[in-house]
């Protein structure tokens, strides 16, 4: 799938933005010029040889800030996409085989998480539990499950309906092997496109969490902390917040180009559109029948 | 004449009839509407106020350590906990709180003793208004947009409103807040950065503070409910009996307002139900930007205190209005669309 991907334009534009990202995460900090923690009496400069993005109100250094900081962001991101896929995917697959009492606790549950005012909860809870960065990851990470239930439920239900799954079941095989053996090919594309939306939004929370200093407090570097410093000198650096921004912008966008990218490739795009109608009178049709 | 005499009594009771078994039918299907709205939304409520219950046996936070400080007697802690019920047991704790909540009383708050609801009036007021703005300005310009992209499908107009929403949709509503911080406020001095001034003060000064937030909040809206429309709207296009009605020679507005619009409407009106937890909760990160006292920073000051029942007040007044929400959406779009209301 990964060849498919790339060999689309869209699709190498998305992952050529997501490897650098990635590798400021992981060499951002060795490669920052400076310490991107120690203050210097040269406050609020402006772009210079010594400084190239001049630097904060404490006179740090804003590129080393800036690729120091990268790592706490892509980290929570991908964290929270992880945790939101094990605490949405498994029971979204479950639902379908464990009876209903499971799949009516579990909808309610997930019908509950999906109209919590979303930043509202992450903030509040965050702040309650102790306001550190594995509350916040594990907070976001539940609020975003939801979206991996309901790709996961859908598509183990259009499999659980199909006769390949009756035939396997009429032969003896378990639940467990029929999920590894037949569940798991057709639940995996759709799920690979919400885990690379999920990166995205993730990456959107947690630097809306760092912005309020939620979960990382300052003086470590986050891009959103930084863009929360940034506003409160806009009138001596009104350039300030456009690099953090620009990259925020940038993350987000390429996972959800790669999302669609993922989407197309595997033939997700139109079904869902022009197939869900006449799908559903079917379904009601056998029933009525049966 | 005759005939048409003896005719006419005839026909007009066959329409009363008709009339009231319509109505009948149409009160009989409102109430399954909401009757299956309530079924879903009771647990929905129940559930988020129990986890909202919870919040303080997980946080492990009581209002003795905040009213004290750390050398406080063991006499003084039991003391102020049994002055907040917090010596019972866990369901006694729970029962009372609900019944309180039910009653809309939301407690006290731990960090000074007053009412949380008193407390949360007046932000609640700041959140609300600029919440709804947000949502009048996201619906309105997201349907102009989702409207016009379907009607000019495939040309250059299209596009670039699509390129358009795809740009804004990536764009997080903090960095949204301070473009326009930047711009509008800072570059071009056209409206004030931060502040709030109610309503009674006169429309334009209270207006000039509420449209930069409500703006800010609005992108996400607007970019869903315009994708949304834009892909329905196609969608019902494409339907046969909108060639049938351009066959036959019906007007475009007819056909667009009767035959298009109504069916096409839906998805945008169910998103309205996803994006309006999304305003209130983006409240929080607004209010920090535009400096404004809405019962979301206050939400975010109360938490990092460790004040429990502030916080706890304002998610149950949050999900109040969500799920309040919630239910017109569906009360809506049970009336758009009678086939969405036949099973799920």
């Amino acid at each position: 799938m990964i060849r498919r991907v790339l060999s689309r334009p869209t699709g190498r534009i998305a992952i050529g933005i997501l490897s650098v990202i990635v590798l400021l995460a992981i060499f951002g900090s060795v490669i920052a010029p400076q310490n991107p923690l120690t203050t210097s009496p040269t406050q609020l400069a402006p772009i210079s040889a010594g400084h190239w993005l001049g630097t904060d109100y404490l006179g740090r250094d804003t590129l080393s800030r800036l690729l120091a900081g990268s790592r706490a962001s892509v980290v929570g991101a991908l964290e929270v996409a992880v945790i939101a896929l094990f605490a949405g995917a498994i029971p979204g697959i479950l639902s379908v085989y464990l009876g209903r009492v499971f799949e009516w606790v579990t909808l309610r549950l997930v019908d509950t998480l999906i109209s919590l005012p979303f930043l509202l909860v992450a903030v509040a809870v965050t702040a309650l539990l102790g306001n550190g960065i594995t509350q916040a990851l594990l907070v976001t990470g539940v609020l975003l499950a939801p979206n991996f239930y309901r790709v996961s439920r859908a598509a183990a239900l259009s499999v659980a309906r199909s006769e390949y799954v009756e035939a396997a079941q009429i032969s003896g095989a378990s639940p467990a092997w029929i999920v590894r053996r037949h569940v798991w090919s057709k639940v995996f594309p759709p799920i690979s496109v919400s885990l690379a939306y999920t990166v995205g939004v993730g990456f959107v929370v947690v630097s809306s969490l760092s912005f309020l200093g939620i979960g990382v407090q300052p003086p470590a570097p986050t891009w959103g902390g930084m863009l929360s410093s940034d506003l409160s000198y806009l009138s001596y650096q009104p350039w300030a917040p456009v690099a953090p921004a620009v990259l925020i912008i940038a993350t987000v966008w390429a996972c959800n180009l790669l999302a669609d990218t993922i989407r197309d490739v595997s033939g997700q795009a139109g079904r869902a559109f022009s197939i869900k109608r006449p799908q559903r009178r079917r379904l009601a049709l056998s029933q009525g029948g049966a | 004449m005759a005939v048409s005499n003896a005719a006419h009594p005839i026909t007009a009771e066959g329409g009363h009839g008709v009339a009231v078994a319509k109505g009948r039918h149409a009160a009989r299907s409102l109430l399954t509407n909401i009757g299956r709205t309530i079924s879903i939304f009771v647990p929905v409520f129940f559930v988020a106020t129990f986890a909202t219950f919870l919040l303080r046996a997980l946080s492990g936070l009581n209002p003795a350590r905040i009213q004290l400080g750390q050398n406080a007697t063991p006499l003084e802690i039991n003391r102020i906990e049994a002055s907040y019920g917090l010596d019972r047991g866990f369901f006694a704790q729970y029962w009372s709180w609900l019944s309180g909540v039910l009653h809309g009383n939301l407690g006290r708050s731990w960090s000074n003793g007053y009412p949380v609801s008193t407390l949360i009036r007046d932000g609640l007021t700041i959140s609300l208004t600029v919440a709804t703005l947000a949502l009048i300005i996201g619906v309105t310009a997201g349907f102009t947009l989702g409207t016009l992209a379907a009607v000019k499908r495939t040309t250059w107009i299209d596009r670039g409103i699509t390129s358009f929403l795809s740009v804004i949709s990536v764009i997080p509503a903090f960095v949204i807040g301070i473009i326009l911080v930047e711009v509008v406020a800072v570059e071009l001095r056209l409206l004030p950065s931060a502040g709030f001034v109610p309503f009674s003060q006169g429309l334009w000064p209270w207006l000039s503070h509420v449209l930069l937030p409500a703006l800010a909040l609005s992108f996400g809206c607007m970019s869903s409910v315009a994708r949304q429309l834009r892909s329905g709207l196609i969608g019902a296009y494409r339907e046969n009996y909108v060639i049938g009605a351009i066959v036959r020679g019906l007007s475009g507005r007819r056909i667009f307002f009767r035959h298009v619009l109504r069916n096409g409407i839906g998805p945008a009106v169910a998103v309205l139900a996803l994006e309006f937890p999304v305003l209130i909760g983006g409240s929080v990160i607004v209010e920090s930007i535009f400096a404004l006292a809405g019962f979301g920073q206050f939400a975010s000051t109360s938490a990092q205190m460790g004040d429990v029942p502030s916080v706890q007040g304002v998610l149950v007044v949050s999900i109040v209005l969500v799920v309040t929400f919630n239910l017109i959406v569906n009360l809506l779009l049970g009336r758009l669309s009678p086939a969405s209301q036949r099973g799920v």
